[in-house]
């Protein structure tokens, strides 16, 4: 695979603004609560910034990995501090900037316990990006530890809804599926007889044997997926969406779930191709309940979180769906839909965070008539439900659609099951948002106020970004395919 | 001349640390001027230890080895000694006229551990363990009121006189049928004798007498009510230095035997079963000291991990373990022996508000307890690393997972203290903890260590591999 090193640590640079916001907050009195928020929104801008222009003036003619960063940390061990990006790792970039920037806006009113909770986010963050541009197994499981353990906190302190329940299983799970990983990560390094834990060593073909592939690839998928949501380890996830706050549900659903998936694409499948392979209809089987699960639990629901909790389970069904189709169209959906999902659902919490601060319920029968006292956020939360039924000319729709087509050629059973569900996912969807958004207006909700400008910036900022996708599909398909190509062109079988 | 040089960290803390504290306990009672004067002298003591890092020499008819390996871990118990006199400073759970008597004994165990870690004849090596194992029965046995210190000393004796029976009697056996106790000829004749039944099981129950300083099952069982009846400094050295030393002995004791699978084999039971005991007791605990004691049991079954693997870099990684447990568990006395009012016990309940109280200390105990569980970037993750790669080199998958799926229940209670620093809000609003300045600097040096240690491993992982490169 071609390498380029950058000449500007682009990489690290977005990881040291993390690392500086969050110092700064440290050393900053805990009462000035607005220069606290500005510090965060400076430092989460700069990492948009930097993971935008990384999206766009990567060379897609090229490929491979660029803006790579290498030093030896560990030589003993084989452990380098080693950072690139290619055409799958970009658009996660992309996604964590928008979310983390927008999630900071999103959070602005907020005024309990300031300092922490900013400065959790920001170390959470900094997991989350140290992930998705790591090529070292070695700080790949550390970014991944990161980004779990600030969570507990952030739940149970700043969550509602039997947060320290869900703060403490969410954890565990999260854990017990890092107690999955470091093993196969030490496997997979002790096997390879090469003492590194650099992943392109690691990824020549012809270093680990089927059976250790098959091994240590059902470790991963477990370990990895149980953050992904993959049903029936999924538990976790709705409950956590709802206990957490706003701009926590926005970040967890919307980056920290795609970590799972990353991670079972970025080690399972390039490490282990032939495990792979070897479970790819237990991925698609398991990825098809999910789907089908999560829309009929959702239509249960009563609690506006909970709806979106359990369709974000169906939703990365899809992902499972498309990478178990071992297939280039399957990849691309799978990548796109990470994305898409990622920056839909934070639309969704979002609109939804704040219809509850104003509100003070989330249960859907108490809502109604919305769009008469606040339209601006009726409109924005309808426009994340469309989204995540799959409306054309919304990212999500390209991205389903393309996991659709790879899925109804390798599992045309799946395949249908899964459209079938997604039908009725349009139908629950929109009867949410015609319980809460529509009907008589109700007199209690007439004078609360509605989204004020300042307040409407990230969700603007979300609808542009998934209108955008949706009109103009191919900026994301044609950098998915610098990554996706390569790969299953460079497949042992 | 030169081979008294070879003695000096030794040399120092008998006769002068020893000494000074000797004519103390006969003078008159004076807390302050005991406390400073140990805090000075193990100060010292630190420092000469360190100095004597590159000592080598051969002492006592070559019964007494200094080298690489030894004089780290006398870095590691002087290091050790010092902090747990640093927890001294008002030291309530001990009446004043016993503190110089106190420092005393502490000074005579550290004394007894230096010479375990340096020990290459077996029965030395029974002698000091002895010698390290009586003092801390007295130094139990001091916690006021008497009536509960003398029970906790008489079940902590009872259990470690077994022990001992037990080592000695593996003593003999291995005595009879390899005719020395020296360790570089038993390490020649070992590897070929191990397909005897009588070698094999004299081995094995001379480990015996370090399980029982490392609290391993089977003689796991005093740990709890020796952490929870001990003066909260004691409990501390215990958990500490103590533990220190039971490592570098076992390390020692494992090397003999060569890569024996039996001796493995029976090392990765006791392993499985001293870990999953020790996690799932402590789940239910309300003392944080009972729960430290199982946390510690745990963390034993970790080390053994290392231990079994039977290769430099498994010793190499348990080496580098035994300073994880040493700063971890140091970290969390330490925030216990600040909160605990007037030297009592502090049940995990009484945490409650500490966030606010002192966000310093609820910092160290949260960072203290996560590396514990071993989550990144910290020592204890690193350490935790390196233990489990050794274990994978020789083929131990199976239990390196068992130990992963016990490093997720310990988090459990790990999570629940941390619970309690920051979420609980206290019955009454607490004052605000009086912090020293050097008590906040050594918090604060502590927590950046942790974390500096797990990001910038590479030299202490040096240190590790080239003290094991002299076991041979």
């Amino acid at each position: 695979m071609p390498i380029a090193y950058a000449g500007f640590p682009f990489l690290s640079a977005i990881l040291l603004s993390c690392v500086i916001g969050l110092v700064t907050i440290l050393f900053m009195p805990a009462a000035q609560h607005r220069r606290i928020k500005m510090v965060s929104a400076v430092c989460s801008g700069i990492t948009l910034v930097i993971s935008i222009y990384l999206f766009l003036a990567y060379d897609k003619s090229a490929g491979g990995l660029q803006f790579a960063e290498r030093i030896a940390w560990v030589p003993s061990l084989g452990i380098s501090y080693f950072n690139a990006a290619d055409g799958f790792s970009l658009p996660m970039l992309l996604l964590t900037g928008i979310v983390f920037f927008t999630a900071v806006l999103t959070m602005w009113e907020l005024e309990t316990r300031v300092k922490e909770f900013f400065a959790l986010v920001f170390l959470l963050v900094a997991g989350v990006f140290g992930l998705f541009m790591a090529q070292d197994l070695f700080f790949l499981f550390v970014w991944f530890d990161v980004s779990l353990f600030p969570m507990y906190l952030l739940i149970a302190v700043w969550g509602s809804t039997r947060k320290e329940y869900a703060a403490m299983k969410l954890t565990l799970y999260l854990l017990a599926g890092s107690a999955l990983i470091l093993p196969g990560i030490i496997y997979l390094v002790v096997k390879s007889g090469l003492s590194t834990f650099d992943m392109l060593a690691l990824m020549q073909p012809g270093t680990f044997t089927p059976f250790q592939q098959k091994l240590a690839f059902l470790l991963f998928f477990i370990g990895f997926g149980i953050l992904a949501g993959v049903w029936p380890l999924h538990t976790w996830s709705p409950v956590g969406h709802v206990a957490a706050p706003t701009a926590v549900s926005m970040i967890h659903a919307g980056v920290l779930m795609k970590i799972g998936a990353f991670g079972i694409l970025r080690v399972g499948i390039y490490l282990c191709p032939l495990g792979w392979q070897y479970w790819a209809p237990l991925m698609a089987l398991l990825a098809t309940v999910g789907i089908v699960y999560g829309v009929f639990v959702g239509l249960a629901q009563t609690d506006l979180k909970y709806v979106i909790g359990y369709s974000s389970v169906s939703h990365m069904g899809i992902v499972g769906l498309g990478l178990s189709t071992l297939t280039i169209d399957g990849l691309n959906g799978a990548v796109f839909q990470m994305f898409a999902h990622g920056v839909m659902t934070a639309l969704f919490f979002s609109s939804v965070g704040y219809i509850y601060d104003r509100t003070h319920t989330k249960a859907i029968a108490e809502l109604g008539g919305l769009s008469h006292s606040m339209p601006r956020a009726a409109s924005f939360m309808i426009l994340a439900a469309l989204a995540g039924i799959g409306v054309p000319c919304l990212a999500s729709f390209w991205a389903e659609l393309m996991v659709f087509i790879a899925a109804f050629k390798v599992y045309p059973l799946y395949g249908t099951l899964a459209v079938c569900a997604l039908v009725v996912s349009a139908l629950f969807m929109l009867r949410v948002v015609q319980r809460t958004c529509y009907g008589p207006p109700r007199s209690r909700y007439a004078q609360l106020p509605d989204v004020s400008f300042k307040l409407g910036i990230p969700r603007i900022i979300l609808a542009t970004v998934i209108i955008t996708f949706g009109f103009f599909p191919s900026l994301m398909y044609t950098m998915i395919q610098t990554a996706s190509l390569p790969l299953m062109g460079g497949l042992p079988w | 001349m030169v081979g008294w040089t070879a003695f000096g960290p030794e040399l120092y803390t008998c006769f002068v640390l020893g000494g000074v504290f000797l004519v103390f306990s006969l003078l008159p009672a004076n807390p302050r001027r005991d406390y400073v004067t140990a805090m000075a002298l193990a100060a010292v003591g630190l420092g000469i230890s360190i100095a004597g890092l590159h000592l080598t020499g051969d002492l006592f008819a070559d019964t007494y080895h200094v080298d690489l390996f030894s004089q780290i871990f006398k870095i590691m118990l002087a290091l050790g000694l010092l902090l747990a006199i640093y927890l001294c400073e008002h030291l309530r759970g001990i009446a004043p006229r016993r503190h110089a008597e106190t420092y005393l004994l502490l000074t005579v165990c550290t004394l007894a551990m230096m010479m375990m870690v340096s020990a290459v004849n077996l029965l030395t090596l029974y002698v000091a363990l002895e010698l390290s194992s009586y003092s801390l029965y007295v130094l139990v046995s001091f916690r006021q009121p008497r009536t509960g210190g003398v029970r906790t000393a008489v079940r902590y004796f009872l259990i470690g006189a077994s022990a001992s029976a037990v080592m000695l009697f593996g003593l003999a056996l291995l005595y009879g049928s390899c005719g020395t106790l020296d360790a570089a000829t038993l390490m020649t004749l070992l590897p070929a004798a191990m397909g005897r039944p009588e070698v094999i099981t004299g081995l094995t129950l001379t480990l015996g007498g370090i399980f029982f300083k490392l609290a391993l099952f089977p003689f796991h069982f005093w740990a709890p009510d020796v952490y929870e009846g001990a003066a909260n400094p004691v409990a501390a050295y215990i958990a500490t230095a103590s533990k220190v030393a039971a490592i570098a002995v076992l390390i020692r004791l494992v090397a003999l035997g060569g890569q024996n699978v039996l001796l493995a084999r029976a090392l990765a039971v006791i392993a499985v079963i001293t870990m999953t005991a020790g996690n799932l007791t402590a789940i239910v605990q309300q003392d944080l000291k009972r729960m430290l004691a199982y946390s510690s049991i745990a963390q034993g079954g970790y080390v053994l991990i290392g231990i079994l693997s039977m290769t430099p870099a498994g010793y190499a990684s348990t080496t580098f373990y035994a300073l994880v447990v040493l700063l971890l568990k140091f970290s969390c006395f330490f925030v216990l022996v600040k909160v605990a009012a007037g030297g009592r016990n502090v049940a995990i309940d009484d945490l409650a508000g500490l966030h606010s109280s002192s966000p310093i200390l609820a910092l160290l105990l949260m960072m203290a307890l996560f590396a514990l569980a071993g989550i990144p970037p910290t020592i204890g993750f690193t350490g935790k690393l390196l233990l489990f790669t050794a274990a994978v080199q020789r083929g131990y998958f199976v239990l390196v997972l068992i130990a992963m799926f016990n490093v997720v229940i310990s988090l459990y209670y790990y999570l629940r203290v941390i619970h309690a620093a920051y979420l609980r809000k206290p019955p009454r609003a607490l004052p605000a903890l009086n912090l020293a300045l050097r008590d906040r600097l050594l918090a604060g040096v502590l927590v950046t260590f942790t974390v500096a240690a797990g990001i910038f491993p590479a030299p202490l992982i040096a240190l590790a591999e080239a003290a094991v490169r002299v076991l041979g």
